[in-house]
């Protein structure tokens, strides 16, 4: 049972895309959510410094073909805040609308 | 932590999180040069089946099974389609590599079967057509099983 819990850190839409682009993956490469969120490397790299501090993701190096390659995974405590969040909001769509709830 | 957010405000992150999570689905694949591969060593059986002395076609098939073990066990969870990712298996499914072996299975069959019925039909090339059958059946049906597989992922909330 998840606990909803609304998160501040995550619900910006930047964070909120990243953090759920990283909930349905293992682990994503940088170049794959900076395409995706069409960031520039250093405000992707400004989101994850906040996510990294916040404990909720882990960014790796791994040695890749003599490249080295930029992994970003979650946390358990990254996924814990992004399910409670997803939770949250579903909780505040259901009570303004019982009916639309999932 | 309270929230402090309306309905609206609600309803549109929660777009935004299905958005992303479409994203990873849409990398729910197999890499093309799987499929190209395994269609052209389908046909590259049935020449050898056709045209080769007899034991090389028995060598062939375990030879062409073994190619095929050791470069599908990276690939085959349909989760690591690129290099720059990596699916979660609950989103993906576990049944993907069951799925992808059972197809090739029937395929098996149906190229064995063809090979069969065109030869008895009197064809003078019956297994490069039959596993030239299967190899189009390879080609073309192993993207759209994976596309089905991707919109069963989205059909499935759990994520």
């Amino acid at each position: 049972m998840i606990e909803p819990r609304f998160d501040e850190l995550i619900h910006p839409s930047t964070r909120l895309s990243i953090v759920a682009l990283l909930a349905a993956a293992d682990w994503i490469d940088f170049a794959f959510v900076r395409d995706r969120l069409e960031l520039s490397d250093s405000a992707l790299s400004k989101q994850f410094a906040t996510l990294e501090d916040a404990g909720y993701i882990v960014v790796e190096r791994p040695l890749a073909n003599r490249r080295r390659r930029v992994r970003v995974r979650l946390t358990d405590s990254g996924r814990h805040a992004f399910d409670g969040h997803v939770a949250a909001l579903h909780e505040i769509v259901a009570s303004a609308d019982p009916t639309a709830a999932t | 932590m309270t929230n402090s957010i309306g309905a609206s405000d609600a309803r549109s992150a929660l777009t935004t999180v299905e958005y992303s999570r479409q994203q990873v689905i849409a990398e729910i694949d197999m890499p093309r040069w799987y499929w190209l591969g395994l269609a052209a060593g389908w046909i590259g059986m049935g020449v050898v089946t056709d045209f080769g002395p007899g034991w090389l076609a028995l060598v062939a098939a375990p030879v062409f099974g073994a190619t095929h073990a050791a470069l599908a066990h990276r690939v085959l969870s349909g989760r690591r389609r690129s290099t720059q990712l990596s699916v979660r298996a609950e989103l993906a499914g576990t049944h993907i590599p069951a799925l992808v072996i059972g197809f090739l299975v029937g395929l098996v069959g149906v190229t064995i079967a063809a090979g069969l019925l065109l030869d008895a039909d009197g064809a003078r090339h019956p297994a490069v057509i039959a596993s030239g059958i299967a190899a189009a059946a390879v080609a073309v049906g192993g993207p759209e099983l994976m596309a089905a597989v991707r919109r069963r992922a989205l059909r499935n909330p759990s994520l």
